[in-house]
């Protein structure tokens, strides 16, 4: 029987493409339905964040911070300002801090609903996406009520936050919790333990620990693969030292440690460890003023300094540099995201094409934060 | 061959479930705005759409230098001393007129950071969200209220000044 001749395809997927959360150009080497090479290009939404940042004062930068993860402004605001104020050596005080804490987790909890919403939906189970887009306008409703705005919030300012809570808000975050917990057993029954989801996930793109580790994976994606490490806990920032609650690492219940499925799994019990947080940071809220830090003009000393916070991707990181002056010297950001898909070629040669999807969405990435 | 009838079992009894879920659904209330006909009533700090009491700015500039994508242009020409603008609403003394004040919606990224330095609280921010155009040049929003001849006396009066500077002083 002669040798069927077989050929190298390339096929360009994206940037247009519902399943690339974005403007995301992958270009697949393919061998009939079998991955050869998938190779990520990115660029399509940069926008020049950090030469914009060495333009505007130190309070102007916080807008386009919001402006990288939109998903989650609150927490790329909360690095960037825990960052200045230790340059600054500002400490806030207790109300402030706790106001950041809930609001951040909330925002993870909002960036979570989206990621797992938008999983499901590239695979092709679309109802949980309507489900968790439910629950997230009630979290962007919370957040217009205290800040204003609905997705870039521009809400936690060098010393301080920029509206205190209105009365009741605490209450209502409260009652939030309350009604969020059990409709998480609702995405278990629509999505986490669907034989066809748990078909189309276990088992598919298995990031090993050390493979996870040696790219720079961070975040839920790192803790899949069955690593211990979460900012929150390793190098504690802000008040979270105080609270009580557990880092989620993966464990195959449904396959290998590090499949997707260990990915997307991760994420819905870290739903119910901001939960936790939430509620105790909510509990028993001091008084204070929220403003009383905040400089009228924001000057920071000479010198520079490497911030990492927990985003709901993973280690977001900002290298800051200042000369003394109103402007910043130099902004360096490093992205979760970035690190994260940096992977996409090491998981995906020799698998389906149908698989990449799969992949990518279980990376969760964000455009605007990886071109930034 | 267990597995495969097994695989089966599985695959409907967990779609069932989420049925199950969605089933209940249909007897809830439905959460779904019809938004042009039906609207929600948005909190009172909600930012939205810039607006400017041209009759309470003092042009102390404090707005446009906050803004991180310039989108607020304001132009003052100094009033003369024995002219008296009046008074703004919590009691500062105006002292410029405003020949411009333009704001770009287009380019505001509603960030309120020009809402917080004011002084006079004359620049905020209303729960209007449904203005937009065909015309980008329509989102540039003039709130400056002086007349045309009384902009064009002030410019020629800026010229005379600045002719007069210009010319050496006369031997004293």
């Amino acid at each position: 029987m002669p040798d069927l001749r077989t050929e190298v395809m390339e096929v360009n997927m994206g940037p247009q493409h519902p399943s690339t959360h974005g403007v995301l150009r992958v270009v697949l080497k393919t061998d009939g339905e079998i991955v050869l090479d998938a190779i990520p290009y990115i660029g399509y939404l940069h926008r020049c964040f950090e030469k914009h940042a060495e333009n505007v004062t130190w309070q102007q930068v916080i807008p386009f911070t919001d402006r990288m993860d939109y998903l989650a402004s609150m927490n790329n605001n909360f690095g960037y300002v825990v960052g200045v104020e230790k340059l600054m050596g500002i400490e806030v005080n207790e109300r402030v801090e706790r106001l950041r804490v809930i609001t951040a987790e909330l925002n993870r909890i909002a960036s979570h609903l989206i990621a797992l919403g938008t999983y499901g939906l590239d695979i092709g189970a679309f109802t949980p996406f309507l489900y968790a887009f439910r629950e997230r306008e009630m979290i962007l409703d919370l957040f217009e009520e205290i800040c204003g705005a609905r997705l870039l919030y521009n809400f936690m300012w060098v010393g301080g936050v920029s509206h205190d809570a209105p009365d009741g808000w605490i209450q209502k975050v409260l009652d939030f919790c309350d009604y969020f917990s059990p409709k998480i057993k609702e995405y278990n029954d629509l999505l986490s333990f669907n034989k066809i989801f748990i078909e189309r996930t276990a088992n598919v793109g298995v990031l090993p620990a050390d493979v996870a580790i040696s790219y720079g994976c961070s975040g839920p994606t790192l803790r899949a693969s069955g690593v211990d490490f979460d900012l929150r806990k390793n190098d504690p920032y802000s008040i979270y030292d105080k609270f009580d609650f557990n880092t989620v690492i993966g464990e195959g219940l449904k396959g290998t440690v590090g499949d997707c499925w260990d990915r997307y799994w991760v994420r819905i019990i870290e739903m119910e460890e901001s939960v936790k947080i939430i509620r105790q940071a909510a509990s028993d809220m001091p008084d204070g003023n929220v403003k009383e830090k905040i400089p009228k003009i924001v000057k920071v000393p000479a010198g520079e300094i490497y911030q990492r916070t927990e985003t709901p991707r993973g280690e977001l990181g900002y290298y800051i540099v200042s000369s003394g002056d109103k402007i910043p010297e130099r902004i360096k950001v490093r992205s979760p995201a970035f690190c994260n898909l940096s992977v996409l070629p090491a998981i995906s040669r020799g698998i389906m094409v149908a698989d990449i999807v799969a992949i990518i969405g279980s990376l969760d990435i964000v455009l605007g934060e990886i071109d930034r | 061959m267990a597995q495969y009838f097994r695989n089966i079992y599985e695959t409907i009894a967990t779609v069932l479930i989420g049925m199950g879920v969605t089933f209940r659904h249909l007897f809830t209330k439905s959460v779904t705005l019809q938004y042009p006909r039906e609207q929600r009533e948005l909190p009172s700090g909600t930012r939205q759409k810039l607006f400017v009491n041209i009759d309470d700015c003092i042009g102390c500039l404090q707005c446009e230098k906050a803004c991180p994508v310039s989108c607020i242009t304001i132009e003052t020409i100094k009033a003369e001393k024995d002219e008296d603008l009046g008074e703004t609403s919590n009691g500062k003394k105006k002292r410029m007129y405003l020949t411009r004040f333009d704001i770009d919606m287009a380019k505001c990224c509603y960030c309120a950071d020009c809402v917080f330095p004011c002084p006079t609280e004359c620049i905020y921010m209303v729960p209007e969200f449904d203005f937009a155009t065909y015309d980008r040049n329509d989102l540039v929003f003039r709130f400056s209220n002086l007349s045309d001849e009384k902009h064009k006396e002030l410019i020629e009066r800026e010229k005379a000044k600045e002719a007069a500077k210009q010319q050496p002083p006369e031997a004293n």
